[in-house]
């Protein structure tokens, strides 16, 4: 018998369990990168990767109650650097769940095209995710497709300049309130501003100055030399 | 005044937010003619709703729905219907635009060029391994000289004895099991067929390369044009990269190890491999690399903003200063 471990519940569908993240498997049966699927009361459950989502590392990192760093089930939020799809999957678990039970929407937003054929063919089992193929920085190419401001959006574009495009998205993007979070690569700046940990204090100074900090949560462990920063607009 | 504009309804915007005048189109549209209308705001150009309201209102901005530089108001909303629509067809031109990359010769010339770097790689190994193998059984085979030919007869010969009959010497001492001859024969098979292969891949990078690099082409050959392109991760890189990156594209652990701990910077990356600096002696080869990389970066810039493409008169040129360079130092220098 495996050791039975405290189950809490993060929201409808995430649940933590002991050291494991899981997400009600919006297409069941399938699991998106070859990761665990196990059922819970019935419910299939895919176990969200904190090695391979740094929004699964922060999770598990957060000093806070880790609920708070997921969106409301059903809204809208914007993804910035989808990448291959991986952390969009279970953030649409979360919150579409099954054939969009919850009706919410998921931006997701990547320059590369082979990162965007995976989230294609993701977005024929999920409805709700919206892959977007553009920059991330250009936002007027489709921005029209976040209509009114959102109260939720998360940011992993590996390059220079990350804390200035987080702070215009959170401009453009966030309503009073919303909550941003960004996942800092200290690699992606240039190596000229310093160590590692002089680029997180840099982003720290320049978020605070328009923004509330809310936490800095350090992924060494899980992603080294990342850092996920969450704040709220003022 | 502001010319505010979604994907299916503009609107005019004075400084205090007030609505002046409105296009608002909330019909139910096709995904098709949604996805044309994403496209277009995509690309900068506006609605018709807004075409309209840009003639009425001459004097307002067009702005995109969002911009910082718009002032507070409430913008028109898209029904939920279109709202839907606009999903499906947000999908549908990331579906496009990923189905459009494939026209990126930079992309082609990537997978050609990697491949054929793999497969060299891993035929040179298997190459070594059949020399070694046949070599055990038939001690007195020589192979230095012709080691790629081995494989080719080796693939059609029915025995050991066979090939060595065929190469004139002694038939071996210990004859391999039948078994394990097949599998030897097998390899043999493999190894002639990833030359043919290999062959048919540097065909294709030199076709691709001669349309997608006419002038680095001609100037230092496709193979080495095709090099530097995927190196600087495309075409359009390539021509705004400074020469001196060209000239140590490749030599980046040198050259990064030169920035972080002093060594001896690098004179040459890939551009190594062209005969005028690998064949020139030691002394002058950083003075040809200089020399050459600014010359291919004038071939890449030609290239990337398609201007008439250089000729052969360009590459003699080229060459006569590399001839000069040899003649001015024709000594290594004194230490």
């Amino acid at each position: 018998m495996a050791k039975h471990r405290r189950i809490r519940p993060l929201s409808d569908n995430v649940l933590l369990e002991g050291r494991n993240v899981w997400t009600v498997n919006a297409n069941p049966g399938v699991a998106v990168r070859g990761e665990s699927l196990r059922k819970f009361r019935g419910v299939e459950h895919r176990r969200w990767d904190p090695n391979r989502s740094k929004l699964g590392a922060g999770l598990l990192r957060t000093r806070n109650d880790p609920s708070n760093l997921l969106p409301k089930p059903g809204s809208t939020v914007l993804y910035l650097g989808a990448g291959h799809g991986t952390t969009i999957s279970h953030l649409h678990d979360h919150l579409c769940g099954a054939s969009n039970a919850h009706r919410g929407r998921l931006v997701a937003v990547d320059f590369a095209p082979h990162c965007l054929r995976d989230l294609t063919h993701l977005a024929e089992n999920r409805p709700g995710l919206v892959p977007v193929l553009g920059d991330a920085r250009k936002f007027d190419a489709w921005g029209v497709l976040v209509p009114s401001r959102i109260d939720w959006l998360f940011q992993d574009v590996a390059q220079a300049g990350q804390v200035e495009i987080f702070l215009s998205a959170v401009r453009r993007f966030l309503s009073k309130d919303g909550i941003g979070l960004l996942s800092l690569k200290a690699a992606s700046e240039r190596h000229q501003d310093g160590s590692d940990a002089d680029i997180f204090a840099t982003a720290v100074a320049q978020l605070s100055a328009e923004v509330e900090l809310i936490e800095h949560i350090n992924l060494t462990g899980f992603e080294d030399q990342h850092a996920l920063l969450t704040v709220r607009r003022k | 005044m502001w010319l505010w504009y979604s994907w299916q309804s503009a609107a005019i915007v004075n400084e205090n937010g007030d609505v002046l005048d409105a296009e608002i189109n909330n019909a139910r549209f096709s995904v098709h003619a949604a996805k044309d209308r994403l496209k277009l705001v995509a690309n900068g150009q506006l609605p018709p709703e807004a075409i309209v309201l840009a003639e009425r209102f001459p004097n307002a901005a067009p702005t995109a729905h969002g911009s910082d530089e718009l002032p507070e108001f409430d913008a028109p909303q898209p029904t939920m219907i279109q709202m839907k629509i606009a999903d499906e067809a947000a999908l549908m031109l990331a579906k496009e635009g990923v189905a459009i990359s494939a026209a990126d010769p930079n992309r082609r010339l990537e997978h050609l060029l990697r491949a054929s770097e793999e497969l060299r790689t891993l035929h040179l190994t298997m190459e070594a391994r059949l020399v070694e193998w046949v070599g055990l059984f038939l001690p007195s085979a020589r192979f230095e000289t012709n080691r790629s030919q081995v494989a080719g007869k080796l693939s059609d010969v029915d025995s050991l004895s066979d090939f060595a009959s065929l190469l004139q010497v002694e038939d071996a001492y210990e004859q391999p099991s039948d078994s394990e001859w097949k599998a030897l024969r097998d390899w043999a098979v493999t190894v002639s067929n990833q030359a043919r292969q290999l062959d048919r891949l540097e065909h294709a990078i030199r076709l691709l390369a001669q349309k997608h690099l006419p002038s680095t082409s001609t100037l230092v050959g496709p193979l080495l044009a095709a090099r530097l392109c995927v190196e600087a991760h495309g075409r359009a890189r390539l021509a705004r990269l400074p020469s001196g990156t060209v000239q140590v594209l490749g030599a980046e652990k040198a050259f990064f190890s030169h920035l972080r701990s002093g060594t001896a910077p690098p004179k040459h990356g890939h551009i190594f491999m062209h005969p005028w600096i690998s064949r020139s002696p030691r002394w002058i080869r950083g003075k040809i690399a200089r020399m050459l990389a600014s010359k291919i970066s004038i071939a890449a810039r030609l290239d990337a903003f398609e201007g008439a493409p250089m000729g052969q008169d360009d590459v003699d040129q080229v060459e006569a200063k590399v001839e000069a360079i040899r003649k001015e130092f024709p000594k290594p220098p004194r230490r």
